[in-house]
């Protein structure tokens, strides 16, 4: 696992996991990847404590965070990131399969910077995860204290 | 008699069973009135007799008087005519000279005349007031009789708002069931559905070339069919969210409303020979977005089902009724059997193979649905291969308010 990672996607499902990493490998944006398989993970890194105590303490430039998540939920961690003085301004991207308005506006509500539904068909989901991976960890100038771009 | 402490306070049951005894008595046979009579003026005529043995003296009028209130009260009328002249008989006999015959001396006339219509005015009296009082028991027992039909009705109405309560109660509780499980179905089923999709995509590209031709086709319609039910999934998600959305009503347009979809239609139609024939359309009140949805579903259909028309005829308009107005679409399209008439409304029923028209069947359940939210109807008339008419009502403008507020 890299330590310093630009992206931080917080996904369950290790088949959404494979198949988002396909789609940021034609971009050669996978191995800028950390995996966290629940939202307590996702602090974990993220307060760099458990697992990654010795990580150095930058924050990715864009977290992809499902909603529905063992432990502690996708909008928990949102929750607790944005009241969060040193996380509160890592961009998060909301990347799950609900089109419900009542996720998307809790989401807008505790400050997620984008809502992305999974979609079905599979070349729309590698375009979406890449136009994600790449505009967020390449062209997106993440706040400071986040992993530096590579030269 | 009986006494029924039961029924309410002491009080009132005393008052009520003397009112009983009184009536039976006033009700009752004839020799048990005029036997009362009879024994209320013997008695008043003992006590004088005896008051006049002992020395107290001029006691027998205001006891014969008694004796004839006493029997006029509880005998009525008759007993009371009959106390009346046996007091007079008994004074005149008794108290007036000369003593111990009927005959009445010169002297003792006025005192025995005065006695006499005293007697009688007072028996008078004593008649009208118990007419008033009866009449007034008579209305009191009437309004406690009704009293207590309220009291049984509001019991009864009190029953069935608790009744309406509940099932309001269970109405949410299954509204809430409903859409946790459109949540679900939104999260969890599409899921697995894009990993169907993603990695049949993966297998495909990795080994399109060592498959044959029949294998291929085996791939592709895996990917197809799993889309489907992609878009199967969304149009329900789409149609569950008709019924339990907010409806934001507003006056609308159906004139413009129409112009905007056939504007919008028209762009993916190009190269096809349509003739659309619009008559004005009233305003209506409703959702302007769910009317919206209503009328391009509609006109979707009529563009999609007369494909293989060379020429389209497309025609909406509407008939106008008291307090609703009939919106319809005709088209000289495939049409329908009229036989199946009652499916055609129903979610994801078609009446058409896939081959020939595409779509989920969901269009025109949705229709419905909208169009019963805002107080109207839906019908449909058609023929196979005769085209096909699509009406819906809608409440008109003016009272369109007060029936939407009547169905919340």
């Amino acid at each position: 696992m890299s330590e310093l990672a630009r992206i931080l996607l917080v996904e369950d499902d290790p088949r959404d996991v494979e198949l988002t990493m396909t789609a940021l490998g034609e971009y050669n944006l996978a191995n800028e990847v950390v995996v966290a398989r629940d939202g307590e993970k996702a602090l974990d890194y993220l307060y760099c404590r458990g697992e990654f105590s010795d990580r150095s303490g930058d924050n990715p430039a864009v977290m992809l965070l499902d909603l529905k998540l063992p432990k502690v939920d996708g909008l928990q961690v949102l929750q607790q990131i944005r009241s969060d003085e040193r996380l509160k301004l890592v961009p998060v991207v909301v990347l799950t399969s609900s089109r419900e308005e009542k996720d998307m506006v809790r989401s807008y509500k505790l400050g997620v910077n984008a809502y992305v539904v999974k979609p079905v068909d599979f070349h729309e989901f590698v375009n979406a995860i890449k136009e994600l991976g790449v505009f967020w960890a390449i062209i997106n100038e993440p706040p400071p204290g986040s992993v530096k771009k590579a030269p | 008699m009986t006494i029924h402490l039961a029924e309410g306070p002491t009080g009132v049951a005393m008052r009520r069973s003397l009112a009983r005894w009184n009536l039976e008595v006033h009700g009752g046979r004839a020799p048990i009135r005029y036997g009362l009579s009879v024994v209320c003026v013997a008695v008043a005529l003992g006590v004088a007799l005896a008051s006049q043995y002992y020395g107290v003296r001029d006691v027998e009028l205001p006891l014969f008087e008694l004796a004839i209130v006493v029997t006029t009260w509880y005998a009525g009328v008759g007993p009371s005519v009959l106390a009346v002249v046996l007091s007079a008989a008994c004074y005149n006999y008794f108290f007036s000279e000369p003593l111990y015959s009927f005959e009445i001396s010169n002297e003792d006339l006025p005192s025995f005349v005065l006695f006499t219509a005293s007697a009688a005015i007072v028996a008078w009296f004593v008649a009208v007031r118990r007419r008033i009082e009866s009449d007034l028991r008579h209305a009191r027992d009437n309004l406690q009789v009704e009293v207590e039909q309220r009291k049984r009705r509001e019991d009864e109405i009190r029953k069935l708002n608790n009744e309406l309560a509940k099932r309001a109660r269970d109405l949410e509780t299954s509204n809430n069931e409903l859409e946790s499980f459109a949540y679900s179905v939104s999260h969890d089923l599409r899921a697995p559905l894009r990993h169907v999709v993603g990695y049949s995509e993966l297998l495909q590209k990795q080994a399109s070339s060592s498959l044959d031709e029949k294998s291929r086709r085996f791939m592709q319609t895996i990917l197809e069919s799993a889309k489907r039910m992609g878009n199967l999934i969304d149009d329900l998600l789409a149609f569950s969210r008709i019924g339990r959305a907010e409806t934001k009503n507003t006056l609308v347009s159906l004139d413009q409303l129409v112009k905007d979809i056939v504007a919008e239609i028209g762009q993916d139609t190009k190269g096809r020979d349509i003739v659309w024939k619009i008559d004005p359309l009233p305003v209506c009140y409703g959702d302007r977005s769910m009317l919206r949805l209503v009328i391009f579903n509609l006109l979707s259909n009529a563009v999609k089902f007369t494909r293989m028309r060379a020429q389209a005829e497309i025609e909406i308009g509407c008939v106008d009724g008291e307090d609703e107005v009939e919106v319809f679409v005709r088209d000289n399209g495939a049409g329908f059997d009229m036989q199946y008439v009652d499916k055609l409304f129903g979610v994801f029923q078609r009446l058409h193979l896939p081959e020939e028209f595409e779509g989920t069947g969901i269009g025109l359940a949705t229709v419905r649905r909208i169009i019963h939210r805002h107080g109207g109807n839906v019908r449909a008339e058609g023929g196979v291969d005769r085209g096909a008419i699509f009406y819906f009502s809608l409440p008109k403008a003016h009272d369109a308010a007060e029936r939407t507020v009547d169905m919340l």
